[in-house]
């Protein structure tokens, strides 16, 4: 797993890489949430560069997104390669978190 | 409050007692160490086995009855957690090396100097104290792997094992944990002269996800008695599971309802691999998704099924995606497509054959690459 990650304004965007699987699943939410700041209203997940996501990291996502929603913040992620898009799409998990093709349309989103 | 430690000196010279009694008196007083006296080999042996207290040993080289190497060979016999520093004639490096060889953890030489004498004893009480800790940790952890056997007994148990004898219906089911205690379950039952079969995979594994995964089978296996649509029991699972969710854990599965009679096949799929069929004349398709999420993390989903009838030699496959994200060396996946290969043309005999397939296949596939989730697979066949 790697990370980066821009800020402007009230807008967080967060790049992942790697693979998420039950062995990292953990290290991945609070690497995640590490990165929130306080100021942060809308947060927006790029996993352009994520290879792979089991289960286990599906969960954890959930995880991020029913906390942000409690603070009335928003989540979204976006730039999902095809197989990690079957991921969401067969899971039902793209019903669930927002999905956008790229960062500029998550920020319009 | 500090637990005292009990030393044991070895010396056949009596002077050394009151020498001991004075230069420690501190250490006495504020109850850090307590003596003891033997005043050979064999008198030390004794005061050893009379007394498991005792957790070190200081013991002279020369002495009557039986000398301090013949000792430090016994010690391990009457305790092997006990430590031994020997006293030795200043230079004397041959009997210091046999000594340390016959496993003394250090040497103080005559004349003892109490200021070495009192570092080497607590250093050995330290290094005594760490071991006993890496001691209790390993038993801590081989009770928790005693623990963590017992639940993959459990959940394998609960695995059924002996297929619905039913006219007209084959089912083979397997599934092959990962770790110790896997997140991936089968079933199948008879429901009058229907057979209910489920494939499904909790997210995660280890001991959250077998817990999950119970009250997943168990909700599932009561809300298919008596009810015929598929759908209807998927809307049910969720509604119980995703009710009081705090551990955000969810299943994936499919729910398939089959009439041995007809050969009709309605199924529902909760966020799940679609469904395989293998007809008799060996071509294989997908089967279509249904409408719906894994089950456990929103509330009022809308489930749909779909039914497909089965002709005579048709087989169809669920499987988890332990089958189809199976790794080799080179990092590939296993795939849809190499799955579909399993199958093409080669339509399979017998239910229990298919499944003999699929785990064979992936198997080769996957060589001396580790193993990183469960991989169940479920095969129905119409004879």
């Amino acid at each position: 797993m790697e990370f980066s990650h821009d800020r402007s304004g009230d807008t967080l965007v967060v790049n992942a890489s790697g693979r998420v699987d039950g062995s990292n699943a953990s290290d991945f939410l609070e690497s995640l949430q590490g990165m929130f700041d306080p100021g942060d209203q809308r947060i927006i997940l790029d996993l352009g560069g994520l290879e792979y996501i089991s289960s286990a990291g599906l969960r954890v996502l959930l995880m991020a997104a029913q906390n942000l929603d409690k603070q009335n913040k928003s989540f979204s992620i976006c730039s999902l390669t095809e197989a990690v898009g079957d991921v969401f799409r067969i899971s039902g998990f793209d019903q669930i978190i927002n999905v956008f093709p790229s960062v500029e349309d998550a920020k319009q989103g | 409050m500090t637990d005292t430690y009990k030393i044991l000196v070895v010396d056949d010279e009596p002077d050394l007692e009151p020498l001991i009694l004075q230069r420690m008196r501190r250490q006495i007083r504020s109850n850090e160490y307590e003596f003891v006296f033997a005043r050979d080999g064999l008198d030390a042996l004794e005061k050893l086995n009379a007394d498991s207290t005792i957790d070190m040993v200081l013991s002279d080289i020369n002495m009557p009855k039986m000398d301090g190497l013949t000792l430090l060979q016994q010690l391990p016999d009457v305790d092997p957690n006990l430590r031994a520093v020997i006293v030795s004639a200043y230079g004397d490096m041959d009997n210091i090396r046999t000594a340390m060889n016959r496993g003394a953890f250090d040497f103080v030489t005559k004349p003892i100097d109490f200021d070495d004498l009192k570092i080497t004893i607590s250093r050995t009480l330290e290094h005594l104290a760490e071991w006993r800790e890496a001691l209790s940790s390993r038993d801590q952890l081989v009770a928790l792997q005693n623990e963590l056997s017992i639940a993959s007994q459990l959940q394998q148990s609960i695995l059924p094992n002996i297929p619905p004898v039913t006219e007209g219906c084959e089912v083979s089911a397997n599934m092959e944990p990962a770790r110790n205690v896997g997140g991936d379950f089968y079933d199948y039952f008879k429901l009058d002269n229907h057979v209910g079969l489920v494939v499904a995979d909790v997210s995660d594994k280890g001991i959250p996800a077998s817990m999950f995964m119970m009250s997943s089978r168990t909700a599932l296996k009561g809300a298919a008695i008596g009810v015929r649509e598929p759908k209807m029991v998927l809307t049910e699972v969720n509604n119980q599971l995703q009710q009081d969710n705090p551990t955000f854990m969810f299943v994936t599965l499919i729910y398939a309802l089959f009439d041995p009679d007809t050969g009709l096949l309605t199924y529902s799929i909760a966020g799940h691999d679609p469904p395989l069929l293998v007809s008799a004349s060996g071509t294989v398709t997908e089967l279509p998704l249904t409408k719906g999420i894994a089950v456990g993390i929103a509330a009022d989903v809308v489930y749909t099924q779909e039914s497909v009838t089965l002709n005579p030699g048709d087989t169809v496959v669920l499987y988890t995606d332990g089958v189809t994200e199976a790794m080799n060396a080179d990092n590939q996946q296993f795939g849809m497509g190499r799955l579909a290969e399993v199958f093409e043309g080669n339509p399979p005999e017998s239910a229990t054959a298919a499944n003999e397939a699929v785990f064979e296949y992936v198997r080769n596939f996957a060589g001396d690459a580790p193993q990183s989730d469960d991989i169940t697979c479920l095969s129905l066949r119409r004879p």
